[in-house]
């Protein structure tokens, strides 16, 4: 906590996105190391508004002074969410985990129940939003999966993420392919949510529940000389600064240092020279829209790196704006005016660039632009796939 | 373990690095930037000042004292960055006016005249003298600006205000961006029959699309239609720090935000890379060259501590203009502080004078002598010596 180190200069309010649209918000500043100076943990936490941070770390990427505003925010509204008694779109979107898990194995009706204006209706009456359609759950998710027993040197524990195994494990199965290709043995470690979404909706003990438990799961794997290879980027942000950081999970530090993004994970192969992947022509113009959390893990854009090698690819990168959604924030009905707006401002600079694709590697930022766009969004590995010739 | 290989890495993102980074992307290195956080720029009135000690910038370098990193630059570099920025601007959507032979002014939220060389397109129809009859319009509950002070200090000048229905300069920008909002605010602008010579806006008119909007409400209304700078968060600061920065990924170079440098990697005369810390994996970036762009105090690039002044990257040593009593003038308002003269020393090329290694340029406020305040140059320092770094850097790489 280095609230003290803010030296007033408002960098951080120009880089709110929730700010410009939204007034009751009073911005970073303000909602961060400014009121943090009247904050007591021997009184009650009352400002209500600190929930309306998005948590995109925008403001931690452009202060000048290292000064972390979202993280000053997250703490507050971890002690709000323990002080106030949770709504129900805020407890449900906690427990996302078991929410889809559920889901996942009622697929069918999950799927009927969540499209029908019955179900919109049950869902609103819950103070959650369906300007966008709810994500789509899939019967065969990841953790059925069997493991792949290509015999590499390389040994991978791929951390796939909630996204990817109730929603869209076809992104997954192509990532392990992807890898395998590579010569890379991949396994499928035990995991659950790793904790974010109990995080952003206030329930800090649930997060440390997940934590701990895929840290536990996640460490043995390290200590068996694996790495971990994780594909959605605020997973990847959670493991990396949350596990050792706010979360103070034990084995943190030894997670942060062994966690790689998969496409980060792709170039340490190129660079060591353990693979030469020849890449193949793949005529899209594309616009990659990078999610807030691949900008605040302060690797660079590594996808972006990998898409410039593949012949005849046209990408525009967009790392200004914020795509609104962020989790599970936007599908809340107080932040749905919020989310739409930011959702258009990121579509319509994505509509300036006259891209026909859009790529991202967060799989809320797909589904917020795809959804408000009508164009199609993909995964960055999605790209490399169809570059490589895998098919999942 | 690196990350990737670059030519060159540029260690800061405010004017001068962008634009090196700029200028040496095009001329197909591999450049990356690293940055901390949004440089100062940011916080800028977002005009170019070259020399603001004579009406023509040119002359007024011509007088500053020999030890000036100015000095080091030949004119015709100093005019063609001047030029090449113009160009660059207009390419992005915000056009400058101005030129390298004249200065000119801006009108301050203080009412008094500001000297500039290049300024926003929204500015350039501020009052360049004290005949003007203005026309000032405010947001209600807009604390940033007064148009009491601008009052207070000219004749012929009114205010209205209009309520926006936010009250942040954030918000009122990116209102102003919406059709909606414009109209309505035209029809109420349209209503007030201002007589007025000028109509002045606190600079709140947009956060991209401001040279447009401005044109428009001076279209319908009929009338020359100018900004006034705000103190921060200030609009034209932040328009010019997000156009440079998409001009230099428009020219390919890559930015890595939220990478504070913390550790460097050497082998006899050469850094060979940057490293920048984190919970997990120490990330580093290396490559061949680096450019120096921190910025002085408020920037990041020097640190004083009780004893001396230190250089935060690769402690590069430091001109110091003598001991610490001398630092500070007595009155706090004089622009004669000596610490503003701290910073690094360079040669004709721009490499650190006293430095171990040879693969290290530096550009902008973190050089010596600069007294920025007190000479009113700071962009204008930045772009020169920026070009100048770039081209040496350029030369060292191809030799």
């Amino acid at each position: 906590m280095k609230y003290e180190h803010c030296i007033r200069c408002t960098i951080c309010v120009e880089n709110c996105p929730v700010l410009r649209v939204n007034p009751e918000f009073p911005g970073p500043k303000q909602a961060g190391q400014d009121a943090q100076r009247f904050r007591s943990d021997r009184e009650r936490a009352e400002d209500g508004w600190v929930l309306l941070c998005s948590q995109c770390k925008r403001c931690e990427m452009a202060c000048p002074c290292g000064v972390e505003p979202a993280q000053i925010i997250l703490k507050e509204q971890q002690r709000y969410g323990k002080e106030h008694p949770q709504t129900p779109a805020h407890l449900l979107f906690a427990n996302n985990y078991y929410l889809s898990a559920l889901g996942s194995l009622t697929a069918p009706i999950a799927n009927m129940i969540a499209s029908t204006e019955m179900g919109k209706k049950a869902f609103r009456a819950m103070g959650i939003s369906t300007y966008i359609p709810f994500p789509k759950f899939r019967f065969k998710t990841m953790r059925q999966e069997k493991k792949n027993i290509n015999k590499g040197r390389k040994k991978v524990a791929f951390f796939y993420g909630c996204f990817i195994n109730f929603y869209r494990p076809d992104i997954g199965r192509k990532i392990i392919r992807l890898l395998s290709s590579m010569n890379v043995d991949v396994v499928l470690p035990p995991q659950w949510c790793c904790g974010l979404p109990a995080l952003g909706n206030g329930n800090i003990a649930l997060a440390k529940y997940f934590a701990q438990k895929n840290a536990s799961s996640l460490s043995n794997y390290i200590d068996a000389g694996y790495d971990i290879v994780y594909t959605c980027t605020s997973c990847g942000l959670c493991l990396m600064h949350d596990y050792p950081g706010i979360l103070k999970i034990p084995q943190g530090k030894k997670i942060a240092e062994n966690s790689y993004d998969v496409h980060e994970y792709i170039i340490k192969l190129i660079n060591e020279e353990y693979v030469k992947p020849i890449f193949g022509k793949v005529s899209r113009k594309i616009a990659y829209h990078i999610p807030c959390h691949l900008r605040a893990l302060g690797i660079g854009y590594p996808a972006a790196k990998l898409m410039a090698m593949i012949p005849d690819l046209k990408c525009e990168i967009l790392d200004d704006a914020c795509c609104g959604l962020s989790c599970s924030y936007g599908f809340k009905e107080k932040n749905e005016s919020t989310a739409i707006q930011l959702g258009n401002r990121a579509v319509s600079l994505i509509k300036k660039t006259q891209m026909e694709n859009i790529v991202a590697d967060c799989g809320s930022c797909r589904m917020q632009l795809g959804g408000l766009s009508g164009m199609p969004a993909l995964d960055p590995a999605e790209i490399l796939c169809e570059s490589l010739g895998i098919t999942a | 373990m690196s990350v990737t290989e670059y030519d060159i890495v540029i260690i800061g993102a405010g004017v001068g690095g962008l634009t090196a980074g700029a200028l040496l992307a095009e001329r197909g290195f591999k450049v990356a930037l690293v940055t901390r956080g949004e440089p100062t720029a940011c916080l800028s009135t977002g005009c170019i000042d070259v020399c603001s000690r004579d009406s023509k910038p040119l002359s007024g370098i011509n007088d500053l004292p020999p030890t000036h990193p100015y000095h080091l630059v030949p004119e015709k570099i100093i005019r063609e960055a001047l030029n090449y920025f113009q160009a660059a601007m207009m390419d992005m959507g915000i056009p400058y006016a101005g030129t390298a032979e004249e200065n000119r002014f801006t009108l301050s939220a203080l009412g008094t005249l500001k000297t500039s060389c290049l300024v926003p397109s929204t500015m350039k129809e501020a009052p360049q003298d004290n005949k003007d009859s203005i026309h000032i319009i405010t947001f209600k509950g807009l604390k940033d600006f007064y148009p009491g002070y601008i009052i207070s200090r000219r004749k012929n000048t009114k205010s209205s205000m209009y309520d926006a229905g936010v009250y942040s300069t954030m918000s009122i920008a990116s209102h102003f961006e919406e059709k909606e909002f414009f109209e309505k605010f035209i029809t109420w602008l349209t209503r007030l029959e201002i007589q007025e010579d000028k109509i002045a806006f606190p600079a709140v008119l947009g956060l991209e699309a401001a040279s447009e909007i401005v044109n428009t409400t001076s279209i319908l209304m009929e009338k020359p239609v100018f900004e006034i700078p705000t103190i921060p968060p200030s609009m034209p600061g932040r328009r010019l720090f997000n156009a440079l920065k998409g001009y230099f990924r428009k020219k390919g170079g890559t930015i890595y935000w939220s990478w504070p440098v913390a550790g460097i990697e050497k082998s006899g005369k050469i850094i060979e890379a940057v490293t920048t810390p984190s919970e997990g994996r120490p990330n580093s970036i290396n490559a061949r060259a680096f450019i120096l762009s921190t910025g002085s105090f408020v920037g990041g690039g020097l640190t004083a501590t009780r004893e001396a002044v230190v250089e935060n990257i690769f402690n590069l040593p430091v001109h110091v203009p003598g001991p610490r009593a001398t630092w500070f003038d007595n009155d706090y308002f004089s622009l004669n502080h000596g610490i503003g003269r701290a910073g690094i020393i360079a040669d004709s090329s721009l490499r650190p004078a006293g430095c171990p290694w040879e693969n290290i340029f530096v550009c902008g406020g973190i050089l010596a002598d600069t007294e920025i305040l007190k000479n009113g140059c700071g962009h204008g320092v930045a772009l020169a010596t920026a070009h100048l770094a770039a081209k040496s850097c350029a030369e060292y790489l191809s030799r």
